[in-house]
């Protein structure tokens, strides 16, 4: 089991993030992370990345505590996290320095097949700096890709760019937890779907159980959650 | 080691601004000190040593600033993809004040060249020994003591707040530790005070008073015994010893805080 969550409670200061969580995801699989805004999404792949703690409950990846294992799980987080002044290359000599396990030469193919300019972030538009952050993300060759709305805010052209590279680097040994309001988009990807609601798990179900009793990964989305 | 190297440079690219400008002030303080024009030869060396101080305690105020640069990142976003990376905070925390650090002794450095070149204004000539001593000796001195135990209580402030952010309001425990450190401060001095020169101290300086004397002549008996008591002691070792430790220690707290921080 590449991760495992066990009544995983996350509070803020004011606020409850997720409640009461068991969920368990072997390798190989692509789960979508599906609900409303505020429904504990991100706080969700945050904690399995290590960078929250759970105010109850434990939650283990690769079977030891999130933070221990942060070089072993790509996470891309929803903000756009790049330094203004960064370019494709230094992102490059960013990931490369710092991650034993990222792949320049896939990179590089990555920076192709999702026409990233080289030019600094600072004068690209938000979906060129999401494609370079899914570029930066995907050269790695992790066991468990976090990934939290990369679809978010960026064009329909460039969303199927990013849809595509991720089903063509994905491998069948991988587990990739994918956060997104683009539910119809992104359907044909998911084996699993994971429906959040106030913090709390509404439905944990495979996308084949569901198409086998007629319904779709969007349907259920808005039978479970509106 | 790939990955503090990678963190060094990286801290540069987010730096290097900081550092042009805090090196290229000093063109600025030196054109101010090139105004100065009291006729009075020692009353114009005194106000341009001000002038250097000056420059120097804003220096370090530029340097803090540059350092606790952290609550900015936080906002951002960037300080959540440094905590996914596999160095662990003492790595980080490390590469960030080494950087500050390099740029405090650099701009030391330069001010000591400045303190040669003013005296060099005043007609006071210093052989090579007291050149070497004001450039490297008396600036690696003067931060070891005063810059570097601030910088580290300054990233440890900044790492303190930013550990507070998701889970609770970062300005108490801000507060709290900005109003505990007058009383640390006092503290730390008065005891430093009591145990200086149990040691040693370090004589820095020695042939300053022969230059100072072709210069300026023969100064007054009690002057002459003030001036050889202070060269024949040296400086105190003690508040070095002390001061590195203190910077050693707010730097093993600050990197044990960040790897606990939650972004």
């Amino acid at each position: 089991m590449l991760a495992r969550l066990r009544d995983v409670t996350k509070r803020y200061r004011t606020a409850e993030g997720v409640r009461d969580l068991t969920l368990d995801f072997p390798a190989g699989e692509i789960v979508g992370v599906l609900g409303l805004n505020g429904s504990g999404k991100s706080t969700l792949l945050k904690l399995i990345a290590g960078l929250l703690f759970p105010t109850t409950g434990m939650i283990t990846v690769f079977d030891r505590p999130p933070r221990g294992v942060r070089s072993r799980v790509v996470y891309l987080g929803e903000t756009d996290t790049l330094w203004p002044w960064m370019t494709p290359e230094d992102a490059e000599r960013f990931m490369g320095g710092l991650y034993p396990d990222f792949d320049p030469a896939r990179y590089r193919e990555l920076l192709d097949a999702l026409r990233v300019p080289m030019r600094k972030t600072k004068a690209m538009s938000k979906g060129e700096r999401g494609r370079l952050r899914l570029a930066m993300a995907l050269a790695r060759s992790a066991k468990l890709y976090l990934l939290d709305e990369p679809l978010a805010g960026i064009d329909l052209i460039s969303r199927e760019t990013i849809l595509t590279s991720l089903v063509r680097e994905w491998h069948t040994d991988e587990t990739i937890l994918l956060s997104t309001h683009e539910v119809a988009e992104a359907e044909g990807l998911f084996e699993r779907a994971i429906y959040l609601r106030d913090g709390r798990l509404a439905l944990d179900a495979r996308a084949e159980e569901l198409r086998e009793r007629g319904k779709s990964v969007v349907e259920t989305f808005k039978e479970v959650l509106s | 080691m790939r990955g503090f190297k990678t963190l060094l440079w990286l801290e540069h690219r987010r730096s290097w601004v900081w550092l042009v400008s805090l090196l290229g002030s000093l063109a600025f303080w030196a054109w101010g000190i090139k105004q100065v024009r009291v006729m009075d030869v020692a009353e114009r060396f005194g106000i341009r040593a001000g002038l250097l101080g000056m420059a120097a305690a804003i220096g370090a105020l530029v340097l803090c600033l540059m350092i606790g640069r952290i609550r900015a990142e936080t906002r951002h976003g960037q300080y959540q993809v440094l905590l996914l990376t596999p160095p662990s905070g003492y790595a980080h925390i490390g590469a960030r004040y080494l950087y500050a650090a390099a740029t405090a002794f650099v701009y030391a450095v330069t001010i000591g060249f400045l303190c040669w070149w003013i005296a060099a204004l005043a007609g006071i000539h210093l052989d090579a020994r007291t050149l070497f001593e004001l450039t490297l000796a008396v600036p690696l001195y003067a931060i070891a003591v005063t810059v570097l135990p601030l910088l580290a209580w300054t990233l440890l402030l900044m790492v303190f707040i930013s550990a507070y952010r998701i889970s609770g309001p970062g300005w108490i425990p801000g507060t709290v530790m900005i109003l505990g450190t007058p009383f640390a401060v006092r503290w730390l001095i008065t005891g430093v005070g009591r145990i200086s020169y149990s040691l040693p101290g370090w004589r820095l300086l020695a042939n300053a008073p022969t230059a100072l004397i072709e210069r300026f002549g023969q100064p007054d008996v009690e002057g002459t015994l003030q001036m050889t008591s202070v060269i024949d002691r040296g400086v105190p070792i003690e508040p070095l010893l002390i001061m590195l430790a203190l910077t050693a220690a707010l730097l093993a707290i600050a990197g044990r805080i960040r790897q606990e921080v939650e972004a």
